[in-house]
């Protein structure tokens, strides 16, 4: 494509191309058919591929799972959606137990991709803003995606989909209108991390809607004469620690920025493997910054609570002043 | 025909042990397989526990009323046919057999020993309070660099990077180039020396209370001496004398050599006295240390501080040279018009000394203004350790110190 | 309203088989055109999976198994499914369907290895047609009705059925798969064991409703029957299997029965239920009931019940010993072995760092 495409689109495109190349691919959730979806992301797939592949189910995410599992059994790749990250707790069981433990049990694979529209920004009523990753991330079983580019967005729903084991694929919603030259012949495999941008002071860990973020704070950074390395996992599992770990190696510092809570978030578990397997490259402790430990406060508080480049800046100074 | 001992199983996710209510055989009896033998009450539930082999009850292990563990011996029976033979497979023991669940329960542990040896955890080094991040530990590693003997300049005397890239070359790294200018500053990239000078000195001022006091000498003892050698074929800068000096000041107000430490409230005396000696270099303000001064001569101080101002201007010095200091002299005014100054104090020292150039001053000797040679001395010290008096006497002593070196 | 009412046909082709309380009616019964043979290995299977039953719980008893749920008493179910549909239709199973995965074929002693603690899965679902064993009650239903609507989407004429008890119906994945199923005309039967008790809570505190006619709600047939009648069961599900092989969607079969046994090896029933309750339950024991019957047809005489008993017990002596001489796999293939389909690198590490912290012991 030579016109850039916003997230949104990028999408589409790849489910449109997903289920042009592959029969056995079905995408179906709350309002995905006529509608195309309360983001338009499944716009004008269920007019070119008919409703037995681009179906609208009835208001239950549990079942929208389940039967997920049920077509994967009978052979088809299911990309289910969920319509907003705040309502994908119902389907909590069906995921943990039985997506991500089916094979486990039956040497029967789950090519499941469940697309969730995940995280803030976007001035919404309660329930709407949620980054539940961390959940997921903590399930054996499950793979964890959450692009931050349109190009990423096309290429790694392309690798969800083709995979033979269970995606939970986050599409940050802040990010959904960010446009891009995408080049759907690139490859993006699972568990690479991307270097967004290049620098030598602080390695700053990001994915999805915090990309952005840590790209603003690292040009802000720049005026200072601080130099930051941003990374964008990609991936959140399996995490590409030697990815992480090669920014480490070099930087000697590290942040992690994430929207959903610090406490028993992916940061803890980011900095823990650091400390862990990079401990002789740090020069500083491992810093996170990410939203409270409190629930998504109401739209006009989300600034306050969502990760900035001040923290983010913050932490790099704290960093750095350790030498 | 094989004795076979029943343990008591776990018979219901997780329970240890179980009462015994009665007996349905008795010793001597003929049992079939699955032939009910006990029942028996766990904290679920009645059971009644089958026979798991055809044979004759040998003994029975337990009375109605006790308490069995969970893996304990409930009956030992004279197994006949297959039974005789399968069951020394499943012998709790043998960990290749498809293992019974017996003594499975919370209440028996595995062996308590670890199922492998780890990799050895290394030695833990002694208590040196040494404050390193773990990369600067590692780079120290590799450099060589003794940490106990690096002066850290990080927020509580942490040792960074810089400290250590500091100890490992003398000559340090070259100032990076001039940010070009865009709106009419320039910004110059601090590194290598340039950077430790500067949080060694932020981390004087901002954690010693310093005073300064000023004296000038007669040098004119001092001058001969100078002459005395000369004319012996050696040359030698006053340097040596002023260390000399110094160290027989010191000797007489040992507070002097000493160092405040800040995690105890304590006045640490050092026994030694490091005589660091600041050096101006192309590269920056270097200051090696002349080790245990006090034990040397005054040709063998000449010698080595001379090595060590050579080294530090060549950048030869080994990290070693650099650390340690118990008291720094520093040269104020060497060329120019300038006669003083307030040096800083090295931390974590006590005391800076600053000698003046020697040149003609008018002095007063026996009411008459005459011209001898004479020089500015200045010291700072730490204010926590030394007040002003003693200063003052230490400062005398000095002087006196210097105004009788014998020719 | 029309047409939702057309969805749910008036001449309900299960119904009219049964009498209003759930019976089977005679007419039916004979006109099920079961060869003799077919009629005595149903007795020889309930047999079969009753003592294989018992033996499991002696085996537990005797610390071989960490846990059993006995389901004596349902055996007449476990049968009629598997003898009604055909062996291309899917069964989606709760935990206690031991009995229908021997019907399906599968080795009794392989499937107790789950109970033996030495896989969570015994067998391959697509050699059998039988899904694994799902323990959260009802989160099997949804799948159930995935699939069968995977057969629609694929114009296959295969029908699903899923079975669960009666504490199921409270779930809310219950609720959501009868919804799927009737919105989407999955070819999906749903088999309700109501065995009256949820462990400990019975049916009176389970739901104030009928079950069965819950159906309607969901825009598809219901019916109550004796589930302690294997003809019955067997009459019912192929009738609804025929059904929803015609297109015509989803079914629900209430089929009562009883739990005669615990919950599992764990539980004490006698903390919860009356003696009364048991013996009135044991006097409908579906096994001497069908026995009684067969010998009434005289289509089951005493040589051949003999030697179905001499079958049935060497059957279950072999898989007690079989059991007993299971080699356990090597833990990291069991750990890690069939996570994924493509394993994450740092997956793989994990287990070869486990793999080599075993050598040597």
């Amino acid at each position: 494509m030579t016109e850039p495409v916003t997230m949104a689109k990028a999408i589409n495109q790849s489910l449109h191309d997903a289920l042009a190349r592959d029969e056995s691919v079905l995408i179906f959730g709350e309002d995905v058919g006529t509608l195309g979806g309360v983001f338009r992301i499944t716009d004008g797939l269920q007019k070119a591929f008919g409703d037995d592949r681009v179906f609208d189910t009835p208001l239950a995410e549990s079942a929208i799972i389940g039967i997920a599992i049920g077509l994967a059994v009978r052979g088809f790749k299911p990309v289910p959606e969920i319509q907003f990250d705040g309502f994908i707790y119902p389907a909590f069981d069906q995921i943990v137990s039985h997506v991500a433990k089916y094979r486990n049990r039956t040497g029967i694979s789950m090519p499941i991709t469940i697309r969730v529209p995940f995280g803030g920004h976007i001035g919404a009523v309660e329930h709407h803003s949620e980054s539940p990753e961390a959940y997921f991330t903590h399930t054996a079983g499950l793979k964890v995606v959450a692009p931050a580019t349109p190009a990423d967005a096309y290429a790694l729903l392309q690798s969800a989909i083709n995979d033979p084991d269970p995606v939970v694929f986050f599409e940050p919603k802040s990010r959904y209108y960010l446009k891009e030259t995408i080049d759907p012949t690139i490859e993006v495999p699972i568990g690479k991390a991307r270097v967004a941008r290049e620098g030598t002071g602080v390695t700053v860990i990001a994915y999805g809607p915090t990309v952005g973020v840590a790209l603003d704070a690292a040009k802000a950074a720049e005026k200072e004469n601080i130099s930051l390395e941003v990374i964008d996992l990609r991936t959140l599992s399996p995490l590409d620690m030697h990815g992480i770990l090669e920014s480490v190696r070099k930087t000697h510092r590290a942040i992690v920025v994430h929207e959903a809570p610090v406490f028993g978030g992916l940061g803890a578990e980011i900095a823990a493997r650091i400390s862990d397997e990079g401990f002789d490259f740090l020069e500083a402790p491992v810093a996170r910054v990410g939203g409270m430990d409190a629930p998504y406060p109401p739209a006009r508080y989300e600034k306050l609570y969502l990760p900035d480049v001040d923290r983010i800046l913050e932490e790099a100074d704290v960093a750095l002043a350790y030498g | 025909m094989a004795d076979q001992t029943f343990k008591l199983p776990d018979l219901g996710e997780g329970l240890t042990e179980a009462q015994l209510v009665a007996w349905r055989v008795e010793e001597g009896a003929h049992v079939e397989v699955n032939a009910p033998l006990a029942d028996v009450e766990t904290a679920k539930a009645v059971v009644v526990i089958p026979s798991p082999w055809a044979g004759t009850i040998q003994k029975l292990h337990a009375r109605p009323g006790e308490t069995v563990a969970v893996g304990d011996a409930l009956v030992t029976i004279a197994a006949e046919g297959a039974a005789a033979s399968v069951e020394p497979r499943l012998a709790e023991s043998d960990d290749a057999a498809p293992r019974t669940l017996v003594g499975y329960g919370p209440g028996a542990p595995e062996a308590g020993v670890r199922r492998r040896a780890r990799v050895a955890p290394a030695a833990v080094s002694g208590g040196d309070d040494v404050r390193a991040a773990p990369f600067v530990r590692q780079l120290a590693r590799e450099k060589g660099v003794d940490l106990s003997q690096v002066t850290g300049s990080g927020p509580g005397g942490r040792i960074t990077r810089a400290d250590v890239e500091a100890a490992t070359s003398p000559a340090g790294a070259a100032p990076a180039a001039p940010t070009p200018s865009t709106d009419g500053e320039r910004r110059i990239s601090v590194v290598g020396i340039r950077k430790a000078i500067a949080r060694q000195m932020v981390r004087s001022v901002s954690t010693i209370p310093q005073f300064t006091e000023f004296a000038i000498f007669d040098a004119s003892a001092l001058m001969a001496a100078r002459e005395r050698q000369k004319s012996g074929g050696r040359s030698m800068t006053p340097l040596p004398y002023f260390i000399e000096a110094l160290i027989k000041a010191v000797r007489a107000y040992p507070l002097m050599n000493s160092s405040w430490d800040e995690s105890h409230d304590e006045i640490v005396v050092k026994q030694h006295i490091n005589v660091g000696i600041a050096v101006n270099t192309n590269q920056g303000l270097l200051v090696p240390v002349l080790r245990d001064a006090d034990q040397f001569d005054l040709s063998t101080i000449a010698e080595r501080s001379a090595h060590l101002i050579g080294g530090a201007r060549a950048g030869t010095l080994k990290p070693g040279d650099m650390t340690g200091g118990t008291i720094t002299v520093t040269n104020v005014g060497a060329s120019g018009p300038v006669e003083t100054g307030t040096p800083i104090i090295n931390p974590p020292e006590c005391c800076v000394v600053g000698f003046g150039a020697i040149k003609p001053r008018p002095m007063v000797v026996d009411g008459q203004v005459v011209a001898r040679p004479g020089a500015w001395i200045s010291i700072s010290v730490d204010h926590r350790i030394v007040d002003g008096a003693l200063a003052t006497e230490f400062l005398t002593a000095l002087v006196r110190e210097l105004e009788t070196i014998r020719a | 309203m029309a047409d939702v009412a057309a969805v749910v046909e008036t001449d309900d082709p299960v119904r009219r088989l049964f009498s209003a309380d759930g019976e089977l009616s005679p007419g039916a019964r004979s006109g099920l055109g079961l060869h003799p043979e077919a009629l005595r290995d149903l007795y020889r299977k309930m047999l079969l999976i009753r003592r294989a039953d018992q033996e499991a719980l002696n085996l537990q008893r005797q610390g071989e198994l960490g846990l059993w749920g006995p389901y004596q008493g349902q055996e007449a179910i476990h049968v009629g499914v598997v003898a009604a549909l055909r062996p291309d239709d899917w069964i989606f199973p709760s935990y206690r369907e031991f009995g229908m995965g021997v019907c399906r074929g599968i080795d009794p002693a392989q499937m107790l290895t789950i109970f033996r603690g030495l896989t969570h899965g015994a067998w391959d679902p697509r050699k059998y047609h039988f899904a694994p064993l799902v323990i959260p009650v009802a989160s099997q239903v949804p799948h159930a009705v995935g699939f069968a609507m995977g057969s629609r989407f694929k114009h296959s004429d295969d029908v699903v059925l899923t079975t669960f008890g009666d504490g199921a119906t409270s779930k809310g994945d219950w609720h959501e798969a009868m919804n799927f199923a009737g919105v989407f005309r999955a070819p999906v039967i749903f088999l309700c064991q109501n065995n009256h008790w949820a462990i400990s809570v019975p049916l009176a505190k389970q739901t104030a409703g009928s079950i069965a006619e819950r159906a309607q709600g969901y825009g598809f047939p219901g019916i109550r029957i004796d589930g302690n009648d294997v003809l019955g069961v067997l009459a019912a599900v192929r009738a609804a299997a025929e059904r929803a092989r015609r297109g015509q969607g989803p079914y629900l079969i209430e089929a009562m029965t009883y739990r005669l046994g615990p919950h599992t090896t764990s539980d004490d029933p006698t903390r919860y239920r009356q003696q009364a309750e048991l013996e009135k339950w044991s006097h409908k024991d579906p096994i001497p009931r069908y026995r009684a019957w067969l010998h009434d047809q005289e289509i089951l005489d005493d040589a051949a019940l003999d030697a179905i008993n001499k079958d049935v017990e060497s059957t279950v002596e072999g898989m007690r010993n079989r059991l007993r001489a299971t080699t356990p796999p090597p833990a990291g293939e069991v750990i890690f072995g069939r996570v994924y389909d493509r394993a994450p690198e740092p997956f793989n590490e994990e287990r070869q760092e486990f793999e080599a912290s075993l050598e040597g012991n």
